[in-house]
């Protein structure tokens, strides 16, 4: 049982982002790589804080939500300026700068040893208790981006992903528009950032690195992008099946290898089954 | 729909292959099966595969064979944290020998710690790794010690300007760490620390050219780094003496450097060379290692003085904690070792190591006071 | 000088790998996530066929390249193939699901341990004041010489022709009779091709680990947003160029006062791909063209 609340808190602190993720890239078809960047800004800002200067961590998640806040904004214009292609590769550079900051900036994140023994708070102090928690913010967290997705904020999204300058012209203003789904993913990650290294008493960059973005772009993919609950399901079902596959029994010696194989198989079938509906293609005239 | 197929179909899987036989005591084994540090996870679960064969062949532990359920940390804390739940919670295993990287380890220490399940690391060198918890041990030195040797060795041959490139992992900085502050003052003339997984120094080592060190410090992580530096120095014509430490001994930086690792000094415990009696053990049953001898050697001692543990007081965890902490002595493949009040290890000798004639050959022991 | 010389070494390489992905990218708009994959696989069957199977290098060499070119064969009609009429970002997912199990399979075929194609070290001269090995000059040449071969068919040849229309206007080369689906295929294969011969330089200058893939497909990638989208020549030149800025970055006395650390040695180099973006945003050799 411990171990099932246990993955349930982790698919949750996954489809925090996940969810935020979803509505740039899935709802907002735009091609961004780099969700890795606001988790490792927002990440290393609230804990260097609390950790390394003693700020309380009040004070430190203010500074998270504003290292979020200026995260989206450098996206947004970055979105703008780019061909979304290259948006697409350079939101990766933005990613990897990141990381190359905290790795090398050493007398700051310690680097490559990361900030241990982060103390957790008081409450939640059990692993049901924690369970609970995660679970009722989450659903909180995928109410309001329901809300919005069905509300104005959503329709906007779709029209600029749509037919930009049709949008345009109606006057969608894309600047506010895509610095709101930049901002969304940024305040998800306020919650993952805030609540992951606390779970587990360590905050390390080897937890950031491209694999951790490819999950999620399996995530939303699979969920069909765009959809707040069809990326839920899909989030937490991938999350179970790949520690799932730590239950299939294999010899030791080949164990690591065959469960990436095992999972990249999965994938692709998954993706096969559903290669007519994760992106419904337009009528064309 | 399909997910509910999909997950239900895992389900169903785990089920049946959760029936196991009872009577066995299961063992856990968490390391970076996959990624950038799977020869350090492939060499230490072979580690800990040879020694539980001796135990299961020699009868078991009171009987009942030793089994062991290994898990891939994939060297992220998340990873880690997430195989020492199953171990610990789903598969209740006895004691766990792991994490290999040292985010591995600190992850999976508090859930250890809390199941009162004791966790001997094979390989973290963090400090941090020393505050881990009361059931968490280590028996692969702190840096601090080998980071003494080299500064010791530096100091006998009359070095005083060292060159020296770290791969930006946790192993290699804390070594580096430790290193600055044991040479005197401005002894380190060129510290670059890279990305890791670099493999082109060739502009960075154009600095040098310019320079006046006497030895150079490959702090690379494994042998395809830590050759590729060698290559590159020796190539741009740098003859100065190089050293590196037991991430670059083993037969793969030979075979790859060929003459440009002649010559090069390694720092690391004793009987790690193939032709060891546990070096051809090794090589008989997995074909050789994929990191280096060090490596299997300790992971295997971490098995070993767990399983003398077991046999002495049972699997209750508490029990097997404070045998570790009272044990005064246990002869394992790295030396005669045990553990302090933080549960890291003591007394593994030092070694010298050098290249000569295509092979591994000790030069001398470094007592280090 | 040595700056200079280890660019060009360092160019060849990411200029094999990024010419590869320009091909698929410019023409087809399709990512293909796991190139990085079969540089390896096209590194590792080479050093197969030479240090185990003993074949001499200018066998293993072409076995090598043939090895990519299957793989990327199967890569197109398994992965890509009944996907991207779909919808282009299919490929993408498929593509990681592909990485994977070739990571995987690498994994199990290969082991962890790093190999070399041609262990040992080389003997360098000095030319022009930098250090440089026979065989690297001869790696220098072989890619020059295969992206000037391909320049030639590319521009001169009927082939070519027809690759260029495809590339230009998918549709109305089809209605001109020119059989594009073929072409699509016969351009994944070449990627493949030119991908393997990118791993085989690698297994010839450094070594072969198996998790080597990804920071390479990284700089391809920029390579081909930096030299403008379905412009290959532009990814060839910007991969030298990207691959030079490494060198200099880390090189070079800034100003006679400090050098850059080497940590950030590939972020410099992708940081001024992004901000020279940000001034023209179609990449150096791309034209703005009019869509409605």
């Amino acid at each position: 049982m411990d171990f099932i609340l246990h993955i349930i808190i982790r698919a949750s602190f996954v489809l925090f982002v996940v969810a935020g993720y979803n509505v740039v890239f899935g709802k907002g078809k735009i091609l961004h790589f780099g969700q890795e960047a606001q988790d490792i800004v927002v990440a290393y800002m609230i804990w260097v804080l609390v950790m390394r200067f003693g700020f309380p961590l009040g004070v430190a998640l203010l500074a998270g939500v504003l290292a979020a806040v200026l995260s989206a904004a450098l996206f947004t214009w970055l979105s703008l300026r780019l061909e979304p292609d290259g948006f697409g590769v350079m939101s990766i550079a933005v990613h990897l700068a990141c990381l190359s900051v905290v790795l090398n900036w050493q007398s700051v994140t310690r680097g490559a040893l990361g900030i241990p023994r982060i103390p957790r708070a008081p409450f939640p102090s059990s692993l049901g208790e924690f369970a609970l928690f995660t679970s009722i913010l989450l659903v909180a967290w995928l109410l309001v981006l329901w809300k919005l997705d069905r509300g104005r904020f959503g329709r906007q999204l779709t029209a600029l992903a749509g037919h930009e300058w049709h949008a345009a012209s109606l006057g969608i203003d894309r600047r506010k528009v895509h610095f709101l789904a930049f901002l969304l993913s940024g305040i998800g990650v306020v919650f993952a950032a805030t609540l992951f290294p606390a779970y587990l008493f360590l905050l390390t960059p080897s937890d950031y690195h491209f694999s951790a973005m490819i999950f999620y772009v399996m995530c939303t993919v699979a969920g069909g992008p765009g959809h707040v609950w069809g990326v839920a399901i899909a989030t937490f079902a991938i999350v179970f099946l790949r520690e799932g596959l730590r239950f299939v029994s294999l010899p030791p010696d080949v164990l690591g290898p065959m469960q990436l194989i095992l999972f990249g198989l999965i994938l692709l079938i998954a993706v096969w089954l559903r290669r007519d509906t994760i992106f419904p293609k337009q009528r064309m005239v | 729909m399909k997910y509910v197929q999909l997950f239900s179909g895992v389900l169903v899987l785990a089920l049946l292959t959760a029936c196991k036989p009872t009577g066995s005591i299961k063992v856990g084994f968490i390391g970076p099966l996959t990624g950038d540090a799977a020869t350090f996870g492939t060499d230490t679960l072979h580690g800990v595969q040879l020694k539980i064969e001796e135990v299961n062949a020699a009868g078991g532990i009171g009987g009942r064979m030793i089994e062991l359920v290994a898990e891939d940390g994939r060297c992220a804390g998340g990873d880690a944290a997430n195989a020492a739940q199953k171990l610990v919670a789903v598969d209740k295993v006895v004691v766990i020998v792991g994490g290999d990287c040292s985010g591995e380890t600190l992850a999976a220490a508090p859930i250890a710690e809390a199941g009162g399940v004791v966790m001997i690391s094979p390989l973290s060198s963090s400090p941090d790794v020393a505050q881990a918890g009361d059931f968490i041990f280590r028996d692969y030195p702190n840096d601090l010690l080998k980071a003494k040797a080299v500064a010791q060795f530096f100091a006998e041959e009359g070095i005083s300007k060292v060159a020296i490139i770290t791969e930006n992992v946790d192993f290699t900085v804390a070594f580096r760490d430790a290193l600055k502050k044991d040479v005197p003052e401005g002894a380190l003339v060129f510290d670059e620390v890279v990305d890791p997984g670099t493999k082109d120094y060739r502009s960075l080592m154009t600095r040098l050219q310019d320079m006046e060190f006497d030895a150079f410090f490959a702090n690379g992580t494994s042998t395809a780094t830590i050759g590729a530096m060698m290559q590159q120095l020796r190539e741009q014509g740098f003859t100065q003496t190089a050293m590196t430490h037991d991430a670059g001994q083993d037969k793969s930086v030979i075979d790859i450097g060929g003459e440009a690792v002649a010559g090069l000094y390694a720092i690391n415990v004793p009987s790690v060379n193939e032709d060891s009696p546990f070096g051809q053990k090794v090589a008989e049953r997995f074909g050789g290692t994929q990191a280096g001898m060090a490596f299997v050697s300790h992971s295997y001692d971490a098995m070993g003085v767990l399983a003398e543990a077991m046999q002495a007081v049972g699997t209750e965890g508490t029990a097997i904690r404070d045998y570790l902490y009272n044990l005064s002595s246990y002869s394992g493949i790295v030396g005669n070792f045990s553990f302090d009040e933080n549960g890291d290890v003591i007394g593994i000798p030092l070694v010298l190591w050098q290249v000569q004639s295509g092979a591994y050959v000790k030069v001398k022991d470094i007592a280090v006071n | 000088m040595q700056l200079l010389i280890n660019g060009l070494i360092a160019g060849s390489l990411a200029a094999l790998i990024a010419a590869g992905l320009a091909l698929v990218y410019g023409v087809l708009g399709v990512f293909n996530l796991a190139l990085g994959q079969i540089v390896l696989v096209g590194g590792y069957a080479t050093w197969w066929f030479c240090q185990v199977a003993g074949l001499p290098l200018f066998l293993g060499i072409p076995a090598g390249l043939v090895t990519g070119g299957l793989v990327a064969w199967l890569t197109f009609i398994l992965f890509v193939k009944p996907f991207y009429k779909h919808h282009r970002f299919l490929p993408l997912v498929t593509t990681i699901a592909l990485s994977m199990i070739l990571d995987g399979l690498i994994l199990l075929l290969f082991q962890e341990r790093p190999r070399s194609i041609l262990p040992g070290m080389k003997e360098t001269m000095l030319l022009f004041g930098g250090r440089v090995s026979s065989e690297q000059l001869v790696l220098i040449a072989f890619t020059l010489v295969i992206l000037f071969g391909f320049a030639y068919l590319f521009h001169s040849t009927a082939v070519g022709r027809r690759i260029r229309a495809v590339v230009q206007h998918d549709h109305a080369a089809m209605s001109l009779g020119i059989n594009a689906p073929s072409l699509h295929t016969l351009i994944f294969v070449l990627s493949g091709v030119f991908a393997a011969a990118g791993g085989i330089f690698i297994g010839i200058d450094q070594n072969l680990t198996p998790t080597l893939a990804f920071p390479i497909t990284i700089k391809a990638y920029a390579a081909i947003i930096a030299g403008g989208k379905g412009n290959f020549w532009g990814a060839i030149v910007c991969a030298y160029l990207i691959a030079l800025l490494e060198q200099v970055v880390v090189g070079i006395h800034w100003f006679g006062v400090f050098y850059i650390p080497a940590g950030y040695q590939q972020t410099v180099a992708l940081l001024f791909i992004i901000v020279f973006l940000l001034l023209k945003p179609t990449g150096i050799f791309g034209s703005v063209s009019r869509s409605a």
